[in-house]
């Protein structure tokens, strides 16, 4: 059994016109593994080349350079896309199809037979939020978040090892992404390795375990979202200080402040902190908080995108 | 049934259900209703002791012949029709069928199978000719029965012409493959593949425009572009002749017309393969 689910060795896609001579280098260079069992998350602006890493992870697009690897096997094997359940973001499925019919179709060609997709199909489009209904309806009908569900579904179907999401809530209510969640939950617990490329930093950091920011076609940042979001300092809060202790903490904290009658103070390292923590004590005051400072994912992301 | 058969059989019948939809195979196959319709109901041949007596169509006696003679006349221009007007409409209906797969956002998700590129055009290509060679069938057989039941005459030729409508075919759904992977294009894979239909039966008269040109490389290049194109008229012929039951003179235009279709298949699907979405 592999180690990682993913693995891509220094990966590039160059995008070259003939006629005007151009090259734009779309993916530059990515080396990137994901564990197998893992919540992934892949993130950067648009037009970061974060589809064309999907696409060649999927081998719908060619690398330039390097290679991506799924399960151990070359991606460019038709055999080694088996374990891997796709949901693209800009979609299009094929209108004609009821939501049974679609699932039929993809699930045939994962290899599933007849009898196998017969059984498979109700209990995923019902576990997805699709009424009976919708199993015999034309997609053409659908509203997005039912496209989005359906989508999810057909991802679904040969019982995936690997799913990757492209912005798999997109257009889908607030009950419906939690629902989807809810899928991807249940599917986590089950060892599924789960790589999500979604703009929604806040689900993304709800969600995924580990993450990685890609900034013009290279690999701005990676590594578990507790690691990225924890920040250097430790921050104490403590109500009921003297002047004098006030004006001696002040001097040690890097930073310092007063609010709601509380004095706020950041540490550059665990000793000052724990130094201040016992001064505090030992001089009688409440401590509101102690801890070590975080950050959002959403912060880390503008401070890689914006420090480049 | 093989796990590798299960994708194949899904992608043809998933091109039969796009036909279904886009109402094209209700369409060829309301045309040939309508022609069987026509031949069973407005044309009545009365035969005789097995010489035709009349032949009546809309209750008006027309001069007749003997009837092997009309009965293969008959064919051969339903034959005809269905090859050249037949083949124009299925030229017109198949280029968006084969250009609808590579729309983003669907070609992408087919390509995440774990399906070969190959086995994907394949079964698009297959699925295509299935849906035109349905309706010539049905047209080709039905008329077949028809005058069957109605002179007793069961000549084998006319059925064969069958398939040679539907070779050709498959020989312009090449050019219409290779077309929709390079350009993505229903525009211009029909305005090529109607290029060649009108561009083959001039050059089938190469001796004629031989005559009619002056320096020889012309010449040699008229006939390098007669031999390498397929040649759609010569087949014609070659139909008609089967029909009336002469013999044929060169089965050359069959060979290399198949040797171009298999030239343009498999550079559409060496294409295919190296192509990044």
């Amino acid at each position: 059994m592999p180690e990682y689910a993913i693995e891509t060795e220094n990966l590039t896609k160059v995008f070259r016109t003939r006629w005007p001579r151009r090259e734009l280098t779309a993916v530059d260079n990515i080396s990137l593994r994901v564990p197998v069992g893992s919540t992934y998350g892949l993130l950067g602006p648009n037009g970061a080349g974060k589809t064309t890493f999907v696409k060649m992870l999927l081998s719908a697009s060619h690398p330039t350079a390097g290679r991506a690897i799924v399960f151990g096997r070359d991606s460019r094997e038709p055999g080694a896309r088996a374990p891997i359940g796709y949901l693209p973001e800009n979609h299009r499925f094929p209108t004609y199809m009821t939501g049974w019919d679609m699932l039929d179709f993809y699930g045939a060609l994962s290899g599933m037979g007849a009898s196998e997709r017969r059984a498979r199909i109700p209990g995923l489009l019902s576990q997805v939020g699709l009424d009976e209904r919708a199993h015999h309806l034309r997609l053409g009908k659908y509203s997005k978040g039912m496209l989005q569900r359906v989508g999810l579904a057909q991802a679904l179907m040969h019982t995936p090892r690997l799913l990757v999401l492209d912005e798999p809530s997109d257009g889908v209510d607030p009950v419906g992404r939690r629902q989807i969640r809810d899928v991807l939950h249940a599917l986590e617990q089950k060892g599924v390795t789960i790589f999500l490329n979604s703009h929604l930093l806040a689900e993304v950091e709800l969600f995924c375990r580990e993450v990685a920011i890609i900034q013009k076609g290279k690999l701005a940042l990676s590594g578990t979202v507790l690691e990225l979001t924890s920040g250097s300092g430790y921050r104490l809060e403590i109500s009921g200080a003297s002047e004098t202790l006030e004006t001696e903490l002040r001097g040690r904290a890097r930073t310092a402040g007063a609010a709601n009658g509380m004095l706020q103070l950041l540490f550059a390292s665990r000793e000052e902190a724990n130094q201040a923590l016992d001064l505090a004590r030992a001089n009688h005051c409440e401590i509101e908080t102690f801890g070590r400072t975080r950050s959002t994912l959403e912060e880390v992301f503008m401070k890689t995108v914006e420090g480049e | 049934m093989s796990p590798r058969l299960i994708p194949m059989l899904a992608l043809v019948k998933d091109t039969f259900r796009e036909a279904f939809a886009r109402k094209i195979f209700w369409g060829f196959a309301g045309c040939c209703t309508a022609l069987l319709a026509f031949l069973v109901f407005i044309m009545r041949i009365d035969v005789v002791a097995g010489a035709l007596a009349t032949i009546t169509i809309f209750g008006r006696a027309m001069p007749t012949t003997d009837v092997q003679g009309l009965v293969q006349q008959t064919q051969s221009v339903i034959a005809m029709s269905m090859y050249f007007f037949g083949m124009a409409l299925s030229v017109f209906a198949s280029a968006g069928l084969v250009a609808a797969v590579f729309e983003p956002g669907r070609i992408e998700l087919l390509l995440s199978k774990p399906v070969s590129r190959t086995q994907i055009l394949l079964g698009r290509y297959i699925g295509n000719l299935a849906v035109v060679a349905a309706n010539i069938l049905y047209l080709t057989f039905g008329s077949w029965i028809i005058f069957g039941i109605k002179t007793g005459l069961w000549g084998g030729g006319y059925l064969l012409s069958s398939l040679f409508t539907i070779f050709v075919f498959g020989v312009l759904l090449a050019v219409i493959v290779l077309i929709g992977v390079l350009w993505e294009s229903a525009a211009v894979a029909i305005m090529a593949t109607f290029g060649i239909m009108i561009v083959t039966p001039i050059l089938a008269q190469r001796a004629t425009i031989e005559r009619l040109l002056s320096a020889d490389w012309s010449r040699d290049l008229v006939t390098v572009f007669y031999y390498i194109l397929p040649k759609t008229s010569d087949i014609s012929v070659i139909i008609r002749h089967l029909i009336l039951n002469e013999p044929v003179d060169s089965w050359m235009p069959v060979w290399s017309t198949a040797l171009f279709g298999a030239v343009v298949l498999a550079a559409g699907i060496l294409h295919f393969r190296r192509r990044s979405f």
